[in-house]
């Protein structure tokens, strides 16, 4: 482009505002584009495979090794075990007593699944929950073992597959 | 109408043509046009800031959100009033007050439709036809500054008072380029009643904007950009900056206190659209009034119902007041805000010469006439 | 009486005094908790102390008390909008101090998270630089974009902000399945999306005149306060980590960084602006190249790193150095952990920016720092 031209040309831009009607185009265009919006109680986004949602708990696949609650940074999941003794095969077994975990303290980084040693894995985090809003936070963000394995309070969400 | 007419032989031709009907007409406008206008003017600058920007907007209360107005009003006439400790109690509440009066009574001299005399019925379709209606419609408009210096004065709170201050600044340098702009359509005219330029505009068969060598666009632009500064809208909405000034002068305002500074806003922006409509766009006047081809456009021919023509003088003077709105919406959805020294830099180191020129001009242009 | 303080080039006629605006730590631009003591003369600021620490919450103390793989979520939460490269950052300094190597199929993920990040991170920043200038319509925009993002996040590893993308030797999973075509869907339409933002601002006469010679900061000064990435290479500083010390994959694949001469505000956008175009580059590149194989060094069960060993380990973060200087002392535990998070040291500038201009000035400069709170105060 030669100076004269970029000359006249700067000046249109100066004069005819040139810069603001370019703006005023995009938004233009974008109103009669899709819209984004998701609207959220009808209509809900579907998570990830892998997203981390609330727990759950396979007790017949826990060995009660407390991995999970030692790699827990925050120190949030609490098991209490005993042993006895199995009737039919006669062998000592590990009995849970309490397996509880402090969800309201709960960061969601997943340590406690990758910790665990069972195949597949005894606790998980269930995608496609991810509504965890409570009015009580000690009634409802408090589960213990019954909670983790059937869900009494909140809906049953698709489970993922364990890993 | 039938009503009107026997009301009108019941009190007397003076009394009606003096006191009953002007009143009627108030309320009326009132009631029916601005404060409906004005909600749902808020709804449709939410809907369409929404589509532009890839959402759906309000659309929860009523089909399409249309019942959100009612939604806005009951939870801002039952919220809390807080009035701060420190404020200075007369001044707070006179505040909003001053700001949304002068702007109501502005509309008493915009002509909506056409004269009784014009359409051969007895109603105007405006208020009052004052002879000095540009004086008034500047006066007017210069009051409602002090509402918001007030406020934001009497809230003694820091962002307030910036916010203030920067309100008393722009509104004061913008109302002098603003002023000057309508001195073009006014020579233009040769007169300052605004029934009477609408006229003018008919007459010369040429839109104001259209008219004296493109000086008559130029004068609009002027106006236009002044207007949006004097209603605080953004690019120039420094006094309400809610990214600078948290929400300026009206920080310390809730419920309907912060309600009448909106109404204010709004019903201004209604003001500056409809003079410009009036003092450019051919006001009422349907487009191309004298071309034959463009004769349909008087709505005459829609079979059912003939209109009226005072009705379709209404109507088109709505749908050009539409279109100026949507301008001023779309600015919001487009612009970043400009900066105080910048902004006043605007006003008069540009404007106020170019206005000054373009009166000059048009002098020029109506010598040569 | 005693003749006044007068400030500037005014007489004393009038008295002038100072009023003290307290700008935050509630208030809509000061992305967070930061709060300014600002000293104005009008809208004009004679003086900004920034005072930080609302959202201390004791980072670098809660390592000590962690094993080195447990300390990874807590570094998502500094930087809050840019975990994965906390996560990088902090893992190879781990990596550094144990003497870990990753595989190269790990290396290569962990640049293309980290570039993602890049884009999401100056997402947010445009989104709310711009809101803070005024303009509302580009938040939308960036954050349609930035969801999808995020979305590429969620489908990785499960989660939008708080990532916790890595562990030291590597990843803790492989991409899932269809990952990196949609990850390439994206980065390829991503530059078009760029020039609709550009389109909004970059020539826009309003924004220019809000940003060009707003705020500069001459090479000198951005030397000696520290600071980095974005605010530095707009100063005409040509340095980034990923070309100065290539780490994972940047050795490997090609890609510019913008250098810019003004110093400004304006020049810090567009320095953004291209990054984001690079980065989608880079992702490209490394989807392109990615190899095969583990994403897991072989580690020891528990990671310690041997006494009296010390690392520090910096990358290029969107907000600039991010480095990690971790001493071990034979346990699984780090002795003492320091973060060198590049918002803290970005922020120091802010009063010598400020000083004499405008409170709108202000809130552009404090936004063109784009600081995290979560990270300045730990």
């Amino acid at each position: 482009m030669s100076a004269a031209t970029s000359a006249v040309r700067s000046f249109f831009d100066r004069v005819m505002l040139l810069d603001l009607f370019a703006g005023l185009g995009i938004t233009f265009k974008h109103l009669f584009k899709k819209k984004e919006t998701v609207q959220y109680p009808e209509e809900r986004r579907e998570p990830a495979h892998r997203f981390r949602g609330m727990f759950r708990l396979d007790e017949d696949r826990c060995i009660k090794c407390t991995l999970c609650a030692r790699d827990c940074p925050i120190d949030i999941i609490y098991i209490d075990w005993h042993q006895e003794l199995n009737p039919v095969t006669e062998k000592k077994e590990k009995v849970l007593d309490r397996f509880d975990i402090d969800v309201q303290r709960c960061m969601f980084c997943g340590l406690c699944e990758e910790a665990c040693p069972t195949e597949p894995k005894s606790i998980w985090l269930t995608s496609k929950t991810y509504e965890l809003a409570s009015y009580d936070r000690w009634e409802n963000l408090y589960v213990d073992i019954d909670e983790l394995q059937d869900w009494k309070i909140r809906p049953a969400y698709t489970d993922r597959e364990v890993r | 109408m039938a009503m009107l007419e026997s009301l009108r032989d019941l009190v007397g031709p003076a009394v009606f043509d003096h006191a009953v009907s002007p009143l009627i007409k108030i309320a009326v406008l009132i009631f029916v046009g601005i404060l409906p206008l004005i909600s749902y003017l808020v709804l449709a600058e939410r809907k369409i800031l929404g589509f532009m920007q890839v959402r759906l907007g309000p659309n929860r209360v009523g089909p399409w959100g249309l019942l959100q107005p009612v939604a806005d009003i009951a939870k801002l006439l039952v919220k809390q009033d807080i009035i701060p400790s420190t404020a200075i109690r007369w001044a707070f509440i006179v505040a909003p007050c001053l700001v949304v009066a002068p702007a109501f009574v502005i509309f008493s001299v915009i002509p909506f439709g056409p004269a009784a005399s014009q359409t051969g019925g007895s109603l105007d379709y405006f208020v009052t036809d004052v002879n000095v209606a540009l004086l008034f419609v500047v006066a007017m408009a210069t009051v409602g500054v002090y509402g918001i210096i007030l406020g934001g004065w009497a809230s003694n709170s820091k962002f307030s008072l910036l916010g203030g201050l920067r309100a008393a600044a722009q509104m004061v340098s913008y109302e002098i380029p603003q002023g000057f702009s309508l001195v073009i359509p006014l020579l233009m005219a040769g007169t300052m009643s605004l029934q009477g330029i609408v006229q003018a505009q008919f007459e010369q068969q040429r839109w104001f904007i259209f008219q004296g060598w493109g000086l008559g666009l130029v004068a609009f632009f002027i106006y236009f950009v002044a207007g949006v500064a004097e209603t605080n809208r953004n690019p120039f909405d420094l006094p309400e900056a809610e990214s600078e000034l948290v929400a300026g002068f009206h920080t310390e305002y809730t419920g309907m206190r912060f309600a009448l500074f909106f109404l204010g806003e709004y019903a201004n922006m209604i003001v500056i659209s409809a003079v410009a409509v009036t003092l450019f766009l051919g006001g009422w006047h349907q487009p191309f009034p004298n071309a034959g081809w463009a004769g349909f456009l008087d709505l005459q021919w829609i079979p059912v119902l003939t209109p009226p023509l005072g009705l379709v003088g209404i109507l088109w003077f709505s749908t050009k007041l539409a279109a100026f709105l949507f301008v001023y919406i779309w600015f919001r959805g487009t612009f970043p805000r400009y900066r105080f020294d910048q902004l006043m830099e605007l006003g008069w180191k540009w404007l106020i010469p170019l206005v000054l020129l373009t009166i000059f001009g048009t002098g020029v242009w109506k010598i040569l006439q | 009486m005693a003749a006044p303080d007068t400030v500037g080039t005014r007489d004393s006629l009038f008295e002038v005094e100072e009023m003290e605006l307290a700008f935050g730590p509630q208030h809509p631009s000061t992305h967070g908790v930061l709060r300014l003591d600002l000293k104005v003369d009008g809208e004009r600021i004679v003086g900004c102390y920034p005072i930080i620490g609302y959202l201390h919450r004791g980072t670098e103390k809660l390592f000590e008390l962690h094993p080195f793989f447990q300390n990874v979520p807590h570094t998502d939460r500094m930087d809050y909008v840019a975990a994965a490269t906390n996560n990088l950052a902090y893992v190879g300094a781990v990596e550094k101090l144990t003497g870990l190597t990753v595989p190269p199929r790990a290396a290569y993920i962990r640049t293309i998270l980290c570039e993602l990040q890049r884009i999401s991170s100056h997402l947010l920043w445009l989104a709310t630089h711009a809101i803070d200038i005024g303009a509302m319509t580009p938040f939308f925009y960036t954050f349609r974009e930035r969801e999808e993002v995020l979305d590429l996040f969620e489908e990785y590893c499960g989660a939008r902000l708080t990532l916790n993308c890595m562990r030291p030797g590597g990843l803790p999973f492989d991409l899932p399945v269809g990952w990196t075509d949609r990850c390439g869907a994206f980065v390829d339409k991503f530059p078009a999306k760029v020039d609709e933002y550009e389109g909004l601002l970059t020539h826009n006469r309003i924004w220019k005149k809000r940003t060009v010679g707003i705020g500069v900061m001459s090479k000198e000064q951005a030397l000696q306060y520290g600071v980095t990435g974005p605010m530095l290479r707009a100063s005409g500083v040509g340095f980034d980590l990923r070309k100065a010390t290539p780490y994972e994959a940047y050795g490997e694949v090609d890609f510019d960084v913008p250098v810019f001469h003004g110093g400004d505000t304006y020049d810090r956008y567009l320095v953004r602006m291209e990054e984001m175009r690079q980065s989608t580059r880079i992702v490209r590149q490394c989807l392109d190249k990615l190899p095969d194989g583990p994403v897991m060094a072989k580690k020891p069960r528990v990671l310690k790193a041997a006494k009296d060993t010390e690392a520090y380990y910096a990358i290029e973060g969107p907000k600039g150095e991010i480095g990690f200087y971790i001493v071990g002392n034979g346990t699984p535990n780090p002795q003492r952990c320091r973060v060198r998070p590049p918002s803290f040291y970005n922020l120091q500038i802010v009063p010598e920016l400020t000083q004499d201009r405008l409170l709108s000035d202000l809130v552009a400069i404090v936004g063109t720092t784009d600081i995290v709170l979560g990270e300045v105060d730990r």
